[in-house]
Parts: structure tokens; C-alpha cells; sequence
């Protein structure tokens, strides 16, 4: 996966540039700029043609489409058998999209908001594993709202428009909703599932966490995507402001440079904890800054899928 | 200090917006909103200031403009309590009478009014009466001018008619009570001539008093319709009514339109040639009608250049048939005969008295509404009596000369009726001069009932009345029927009886509607007049038996007292409906139309009244001080004092000031 990444994209990735990102209007254009442009680089990769190889054979039973019979091996061994293919046992994947109030935050160095950085993933996600006749579906908590809204998993083309909509509808708003929204996602997600979070994690870490372990209780598979700001990883400010909680409107004065290191220090105790908890449940964790390429985001996931295969 | 516009005090309510701009909290432009601040608990929170204003001396500047501006619009003025010397008082008549309605006349007189008063002093008192069905003082001197300006806008044209007498007596009783050291009058009408001609002979009661009138109007082109007149005449089964009236016209119309509606219908439309045609052309239609309804409809006759289109419509209304009763002493088989059921079924109810039962009749008090009696039977004391209390109460008689006896003459002379012997028996041929215009003969306009030139007397009694109308009379130049004037009831004193012997008249076409006619202007009135004025006062009689307390007449309530009800028609020509209490079904209608006199537009350059009606060679009273009420200020007066105009300088400054404040803290900040 290394290797890949460092191999012919990263010319691609070089060549990102987060201002033709922000000019493009619809999130259907900008899913598929990243993706088409992440795509052309993995094009001699290993990953190409995962999902339509040969898997195993089964004994033929009456009714199977003979187009299936492996007549080489019938012809070899007189055994009737039908080849079996891995897109024959693709997967359900949900995406899950944290809508909290802190998500509209957007730093100075950002081309959007961690919500349209959520958004963008996770339409590009849904075109590459619709195209891959993946069944993608989704659960969100828009606006604060106590009912989530539920796109039941579908291989559709239509499915993506369908996906579309929703995600454009997102508005950040509200406290913190992600162990509601887990706990949504528990009681709606009955079979085996892999469930695409995207967060930005900061809340209170216990109720999430508690979240986390029942979905790897029920057998789903994690995949997080934190979504962070410069801002927030390195709290660059100097000046001397009035800072207020997008959550809470609670507001302080804040002096950057008294309280920086305390800051770092407790952020990075903070995402420590959270690297400690996924690794225990062996959920994939992958940062992902609002001013870097999105397309990092996709190998780190194209990469995991991998280990699903 | 009083204000012109006070609503515009409600400006002051702007306050709210500065005071808003200095309450409000300011968002902090140094405000930075992060996705979290837990890991910052605990740095220190800001402190909130408390609400309060900011900047107080730009908040009262802005206050100040606001004040001074709507303070100016509400325009104040000031009321001098100084006493003024009263030059002039004036009392202006305006003519609301229906002609004065010809080319816009009265909107235009009205505004002429209301310039004038509006530019005049403080020093001229002012007082105005309208003339419609009466005059009306709408302000005397001492009412506000702005409320009298209001009255006169809201004033609405009348179709009445008033008396010109009338209003300068109006007028002059105002100016008796003025103060002013000049008295004058200044009359806007139309200068209708048969208003001047009809006062003029009026004692003088002017005193000092100047009258200026208005200049008259050139020639109007006028053409109207008026006297509707309708009657039911039976022939046979068939119920048919006779309509007319009469049409004016000045000659500038070559032609009109004339189209009849009765119950929803057109009966008759129709183009009428008018020229070579006399100015007043009867018109006669009729037609066949169910005689148990009302009828009613209107006449218009259109013409495009006609300056009064008010009175081209006439409106009427008549009412359903109501069997009348009749009581006949006369021994004529025909007389018997035509009032027999079969021949008046629905119409009239006869009850033949027998002669030798007259004292019984006399003493039922059970009359009919006619009395048909053969003068034969007044040699009977009580039959004398039975004709006399019919008249007097009010009842109808038809008396037919059959027979005179001294007895018979002497009974006549109480009636007022001198009776010539020697004439008895001659022969005088053929009705001649019959009185078309009468109720009863004006039917027989129309040839479709009979020619009553063709009726033949043969022997009648000279009879001379002192108090009577003749309506026929004979080829010798007697009158052969007269209509009895002298008593609240009705008599029709025929000089004939109705014997083959003496007329051939019952064996005529005429006889049946005649006599149908002559019992219906006989009976009792009460419901005979449906036809009236606008505006007209009026009684009308309820029914003996009518427990109603109230009649409404177009939606005016008026109070019934002792079975009878003074009502007053409405302005607007139309058909109205009259209704006792709230009952749904009308009781009468009645049609309502302008006064024919006001259709008249002849007009008068310098009428000779009121130089007649002025007093000449008398000195004036003193002119005294008076103080001028506050309320009399003209909107002149007001206008002239420069309150607004300081209050709003004073504003535009406060505004000019804010201005250039804000935009130097602006550059500061």
C-alpha cells in the first residue's frame, strides 16, 4: 500500500491543489475529481481488478448457469464445478457521517469544512463502491435532529444519486451526536456490515468508545476517518481572542501563546487515546487533515479493504 | 398650540429604532468560533457588560430629528386668542336642487365654494346653506371651516326640488345674527327661471344685505319623461292596463329611443321622431296584465346630448285589482245589470238596497265604499241622509239625475246642486268636450275602448253646481257629468239617468269600462297615490287591522302612529318597496321620480327677485367686535405660521449632524 502510494501517485498527489477542489460546484463533480484522478494513478496497481478474480469452485448442482462450468477442468477431470467469483460476495457499507456543530469548522489554510471534507469522502467512497457492484447505503443525524435519516444499502446506479442528496442536505448543527449516532447505527445495521465513520471525534470519549465496542460486538467492521483541521492539531493562533465552543457557545479568553502547549499536550493525549481504542478493537483509524489531499484518505481505505477481501 | 395632522404623531414611534441601535450588543469583531474549547476549560470567561445605552449624545440627536420631523409633518399651529374686527359676513347658498345636477353643476359650484372660503380670512365669518327639497344650514359662523370643507366634499347631488325664497329666508335669518359690518349672500345655482318666477311677487325682507348670483348657464339640451299615469281597465275577462306620460323636449333632439319595461319585460322599444314635434308629447301604450299583481317598470326615453340624464327614466308602479263594494239604489236594469257578479266579478261587489229597507241600511252603518243612487230616491228623507253620510265620511257617490221632483231639487240643493226644471226633457244629442285629462275619461284616449262621441242622450236635467268640475258636456253646451267638489267624498252627478229612455249609453261599448272607472275614482283613497317625488313627505294609512308598529320604505324606518305613518321618500328616483315590521312580502310599492318642474332648464340672466326681496335705503347696524373662535382659522391662516418649518430645519440639521458624527467615529475606528 506503501509502495503504491509512493509509486506513480505521488505525482497525483502532489499535484492536488485544495482551490480547484473549492472552485468545483457539486459534490458530485469534486467525487469524482478525486476519485477519476486517484483512480489514473493506481491503474497499474495491485488492487486493479480486485473484486472481479476467480475465488473457488463448488460442485454443480442442477439449475446453475451453465455459462459458469469450468469445462477445462470437466474435460480434465470429469467433474462437473461452477467457478466462483469475489464480486459474487461483495459487502454492505454504511456510511455514517458525524453532523455535530463543531463539524463546520473551517481553518484559514482549509478549501471547506470538515462536514464538506466528510462529504466529499464519502461521495467518492459510494461512486467507487457502487462501481465495484458494492452495496453502499447510509445513516445520518442531520441538524441536530433526534431521528436519523436511512438510506438502506443498495448496488443501484441510482443509489448514488440517492446518496448524493442526502449528503448535500447535511447541515452541521447541535451538541455532540456521534455515540447517538453509533447507537442508531447499532440498532439499524443487523447483518455484518463495514461501517465508514467520518468524525471528527471530539467528544467526550467514553460513551463513543462504548459505542465502538458493541458495533465490534455485533461483528461489523470500522473503518474511522477523523477529520481534523490544521487548527486543531497545532492551534496556530497568537493573538490574544475571545474563543467560543461551536457546540456549547460557551466562550473564553484565550491567550495562544500561555495555553498552546497545554493545548498540544491534551489534544495529543487525546488522539492517543482514541489510537489506543481502535487499535484494541482492530477498527482502521485514518486522520485526515482539511487542508491535505483527500485522496490519502482513499488509499488508506483501499488499503484496508484489502485486508477484507 | 394645536396640530394640523395629529396622526402624524405617531412618526415619534420611529424612536424605537435609534434606541435599538444604542441597547443592542455589538457582535466582537475579535470573536473566533472553534470546533472545541475542552481542551480549555480552564482559561477565564469574558465578561458580559450590562444593557445599556452607548453613546447618549449621538442617541439624543438622532431622538431629536426623529421628534423634529414628525413634530413638523404634524404641522402645528398656533390659535391668536386677539380679538378681530369682522369685515364681512357671508352666507353662501349652494343649489343642490335637481336641474342645478345639468352638466355637472353642483360638483362644480361646490368646489367653487370651497376655493373661495378656503382663501378667505380670518376677518370674513362664513356660513353655508344647501338647497335640496330644503334649505340646510351645513355651518353657521361659527363651525369650523375644515369640518364644513369635509361636509361639503361629502356632499351628494339631491334630485329634488327647493324653493329659492326659501333658502334666502335661511340665509337672511343667519345673517341676523352676524357680526359682520358687511352682510352678503352668494347664491351658486343654475338660475332656473321657473324657481325665480315663482317667489317673485314675495314681500322685500333683505335688509343691507349685498346678493351676488352666480352667472347663468347657456342653453342645456334636455329631454325627460314625467306624470307616468296607469289605469285597469276590464274588458271582459281581460285585464288591461292603460300607461302613459308625458315626454319633454327642448327640439335639440331629433330623435329618441323609447324603450317600455314592466315585471322584467321590454314592452315596447321604440324610435321616436321629435322634430316638428311639440315640446311636450303625450305617450299611450298598453297591454294585458295578470290584474292580480303589481305592476311595475320604468319608461326610458335616451338621448346622447342630454345634460340632465337623471330624469330620462320614469319609474311607476300600480297596484293589483282589490274588489271594491258598492251599494246601489237604482231601479235602471242596465245599472243593475253592469254591477251584477257576472259582469264585475273580481272587480266590484254590488249589494242592491232595497227601497223599502233604507232606514235599515241607514242604521247598519255597514256602508259600501260607492254609492250608486238614482236621484229619484232622494224624496226619501233617509236616502238624503244615506248620500249625505256617504259623503262625508269620505266615501264615493254617483248620482244619476234620472227624475226631478221639487222634492228631488230641494234634496240637490243641499248637495249644492241647482237643478233647472224647464230643461227637463230636452234632447242634447251626442257627448261633446269630454275631459280627456280626467282619471276617468283618460283611457278613452285609445280608440280600442270606444268612441264616447258616439254615446246619445236623449233627455237629461240642467244641473249647475257651484262647487263641481264639469267632465262632459252636451251638444247644447250643458254639462251632462260633473264632479262634486265640496265634500271629502267624491260625488259624480250625472245629468241623465242611465234609462233606454234617456241615453243610449249603457247599450254602448264604453259603458262597463266607464262605470268601472267612474267606482274607482269614487272609493275612498288611501292607495291610489304610488307615484311621488323624490324626497317627498307623505302619510300612508295601514290597514284597520294592521298591528304593525313600524313601515320601511327603502331601508328608512318610520313609526306607525294611530294606523297612518308620515314617511319621507328617498332622494334617489327608483321603485321602493314599502314593508310593514319585518314582514318579507312588501305591502305597496312605490316609484319615485324627479320633479318635472326641475327637467325644465330654462334659465334667467338677471332675475328680477332678489332686487324685489331687498330692502332698499336702510342703514346697517354698527359692526361690532367679535372675537374669532379658534376653530374658524382658515387652512391659509394655519399655513402662514412657520412652526413645521422650524421644527423641520431643526430635524434636517439634527439628521445633518448625525451624519457627519457617525462618519468621523466611523474613520476613527
Amino acid at each position: 500500500m506503501k509502495t503504491t502510494i509512493q509509486g506513480r501517485n505521488r505525482r497525483l498527489i502532489e499535484e492536488f491543489d485544495p482551490r480547484t477542489l473549492a472552485a468545483l460546484e457539486g459534490l458530485d463533480l469534486k467525487a469524482r475529481y478525486v476519485m477519476e484522478g486517484f483512480l489514473a494513478g493506481l491503474h497499474q496497481s495491485p488492487f486493479h481488478g480486485f473484486s472481479v478474480e476467480f475465488s473457488d469452485y463448488r460442485n454443480y448442482q442442477p439449475g446453475d448457469d451453465l455459462r459458469h462450468l469450468d469445462w477445462r477442468l470437466y474435460a480434465r477431470s470429469d467433474r462437473l464445478c461452477i467457478k466462483r467469483y469475489l464480486q459474487e460476495t461483495n459487502v454492505r457499507f454504511y456510511v455514517v457521517v458525524d453532523t455535530s456543530a463543531s463539524m463546520a469548522y473551517r481553518g484559514s489554510g482549509a478549501w471547506g469544512s470538515k462536514l464538506d471534507h466528510a462529504r466529499l469522502l464519502a461521495a467518492a467512497l459510494t461512486w467507487f463502491l457502487l462501481r465495484q457492484n458494492d452495496a453502499a447505503g447510509m445513516i445520518t443525524l442531520s441538524g441536530g435532529e433526534e431521528v436519523p435519516k436511512f438510506i438502506r444499502p443498495s448496488q443501484r446506479p441510482s443509489q448514488f444519486g440517492l446518496m448524493l442528496r442526502q449528503l448535500e442536505q447535511l447541515t452541521p448543527a447541535g451538541g455532540a451526536c456521534l455515540a447517538k449516532l453509533i447507537q442508531h447505527t447499532i440498532r439499524l445495521v443487523h447483518r455484518r456490515s463495514i461501517i465508514l465513520l467520518f468524525s471528527d471525534l471530539l467528544e467526550p470519549a467514553d460513551d463513543v468508545a462504548l459505542g465502538f465496542k458493541q458495533l465490534r460486538f455485533h461483528g461489523h467492521e470500522c473503518i474511522i476517518f477523523q477529520i481534523l483541521d490544521r487548527d486543531e492539531t497545532e492551534f496556530p493562533f497568537t493573538e490574544a481572542r475571545v474563543f467560543q465552543d461551536l457546540e456549547t457557545g460557551q466562550e473564553r479568553n484565550i491567550t495562544p501563546a500561555a495555553v498552546r502547549a497545554t493545548y498540544l499536550e491534551r489534544f495529543n493525549a487525546f488522539m492517543e487515546a482514541w489510537r489506543e481504542l481502535f487499535r484494541g478493537l482492530e477498527m482502521a483509524h485514518c486522520v485526515v487533515q482539511t487542508d491535505d489531499n483527500p485522496g490519502r484518505a482513499l488509499a488508506r481505505f483501499l488499503s484496508e479493504r484489502r485486508k477484507y477481501k | 398650540m394645536s396640530l394640523l395632522f395629529p396622526l402624524a404623531l405617531l412618526g415619534i414611534a420611529a424612536i424605537a429604532a435609534p434606541l435599538w441601535l444604542h441597547l443592542r450588543r455589538k457582535t466582537d469583531p475579535r470573536l473566533i468560533r472553534f470546533s472545541t474549547l475542552r481542551f480549555l476549560q480552564d482559561s477565564p470567561s469574558p465578561e458580559r457588560r450590562p444593557l445599556r445605552l452607548r453613546d447618549i449624545l449621538l442617541f439624543a440627536l438622532r431622538c431629536l430629528a426623529v421628534v423634529a420631523l414628525a413634530l413638523a409633518f404634524a404641522w402645528p399651529f398656533v390659535r391668536e386668542s386677539k380679538p378681530t374686527i369682522i369685515r364681512e359676513s357671508r352666507v353662501y347658498i349652494l343649489d343642490n336642487t335637481f336641474s342645478h345636477q345639468a352638466n355637472d353643476g353642483v360638483a362644480k359650484a361646490r368646489d367653487r365654494i370651497m376655493r373661495e372660503i378656503s382663501s378667505l380670512g380670518s376677518d370674513v365669518q362664513v356660513a353655508v346653506v344647501e338647497l335640496a327639497g330644503a334649505p340646510i344650514v351645513l355651518a353657521g359662523f361659527g363651525d369650523d371651516r375644515l369640518a364644513l370643507e369635509q361636509k361639503l366634499r361629502d356632499l351628494q347631488p339631491s334630485h329634488q326640488r327647493g324653493s329659492y325664497l326659501a333658502a334666502f329666508r335661511q340665509a337672511n335669518a343667519l345673517l341676523e345674527n352676524s357680526f359682520g359690518e358687511k352682510k352678503r349672500i352668494i347664491f351658486q345655482t343654475d338660475n332656473q327661471e321657473n324657481q325665480w318666477t315663482e317667489h317673485v311677487h314675495t314681500a322685500p325682507f333683505l335688509q343691507n344685505t349685498e346678493v351676488s348670483i352666480s352667472p347663468p348657464l347657456a342653453k342645456l339640451a334636455n329631454l325627460s319623461l314625467a306624470f307616468p299615469k296607469l289605469q285597469r281597465i276590464f274588458l271582459g275577462e281581460k285585464s288591461i292596463v292603460t300607461f302613459s306620460a308625458k315626454l319633454s323636449h327642448d327640439g335639440s333632439a331629433p330623435r329618441t329611443e323609447v324603450v317600455l319595461k314592466a315585471d322584467g319585460q321590454v314592452l315596447l322599444s321604440k324610435t321616436l321622431d321629435l322634430e316638428r314635434k311639440p315640446e311636450t308629447v303625450s305617450l299611450q301604450t298598453e297591454w294585458e296584465a295578470d290584474a292580480n299583481r303589481w305592476i311595475s317598470g320604468e319608461l326610458t326615453a335616451q338621448y346622447a346630448g342630454d345634460a340632465l340624464a337623471s330624469d330620462n327614466t320614469l319609474y311607476f308602479t300600480h297596484p293589483p285589482v282589490r274588489e271594491g263594494t258598492v251599494a246601489v239604489l237604482a231601479q235602471s236594469a242596465y245599472l243593475r245589470l253592469a254591477l251584477s257578479p257576472e259582469v264585475m266579478r273580481g272587480h266590484w261587489g254590488a249589494r242592491m238596497i232595497d227601497p223599502a229597507k233604507i232606514s235599515e241600511q241607514l242604521a247598519s252603518e255597514n256602508d259600501a265604499e260607492v254609492l250608486c243612487i238614482e236621484s229619484g230616491y232622494l224624496q226619501s228623507p233617509d236616502a238624503r241622509k244615506l248620500v249625505w253620510r256617504y259623503l262625508t265620511n269620505g266615501r264615493g257617490v254617483i248620482l244619476a239625475a234620472n227624475r226631478v221632483s221639487p222634492a228631488v231639487a230641494g234634496a240637490l240643493r243641499e248637495l249644492g246642486i241647482e237643478a233647472d226644471s224647464p230643461a227637463e226633457g230636452k234632447r242634447s244629442g251626442n257627448l261633446v268636450y269630454i275631459a280627456s285629462n280626467h282619471p276617468i275619461f283618460h283611457p278613452f284616449r285609445s280608440p280600442d275602448y270606444g268612441n264616447l262621441g258616439e254615446v246619445k242622450v236623449h233627455r237629461h236635467t240642467r244641473l249647475r253646481a257651484a262647487q263641481g268640475m264639469p267632465l262632459v258636456f252636451g251638444e247644447s253646451g250643458d254639462v251632462l257629468l260633473f264632479q262634486g267638489t265640496r265634500f271629502p267624498g267624491k260625488l259624480l252627478v250625472c245629468s241623465f239617468g242611465f234609462e233606454r229612455e234617456q241615453t243610449s249609453w249603457p247599450l254602448h261599448l264604453t259603458f262597463i269600462p266607464f262605470l268601472d272607472l267612474a267606482l274607482q275614482h269614487c272609493r275612498p283613497t288611501g292607495e291610489d297615490g304610488n307615484n311621488f317625488e323624490c324626497g317627498e313627505t307623505t302619510t300612508i294609512s295601514l290597514p284597520q287591522n294592521s298591528s304593525a308598529r313600524e313601515v320601511t320604505v327603502g331601508g328608512a324606518r318610520f313609526a306607525v302612529n294611530n294606523a297612518t305613518a308620515q314617511i319621507r321618500l328617498p332622494d334617489k328616483p327608483g321603485i321602493y318597496e314599502v314593508s310593514f315590521d319585518s314582514a318579507a312580502e312588501p305591502a305597496r310599492r312605490f316609484s319615485v321620480n324627479p320633479p318635472p318642474r326641475e327637467s325644465q332648464l330654462g334659465y334667467v340672466s338677471n332675475p328680477e327677485a332678489p332686487a324685489i326681496w331687498t330692502v332698499p335705503n336702510e342703514k346697517g347696524p354698527v359692526a361690532q367686535a367679535g372675537t374669532v373662535p379658534a376653530s374658524a382659522l382658515s387652512r391659509t391662516d394655519i399655513f402662514r405660521q412657520h412652526w413645521w418649518w422650524w421644527l423641520a430645519l431643526a430635524g434636517l440639521v439634527a439628521l445633518v449632524t448625525e451624519m457627519l458624527w457617525s462618519s468621523a467615529r466611523k474613520a476613527q475606528i
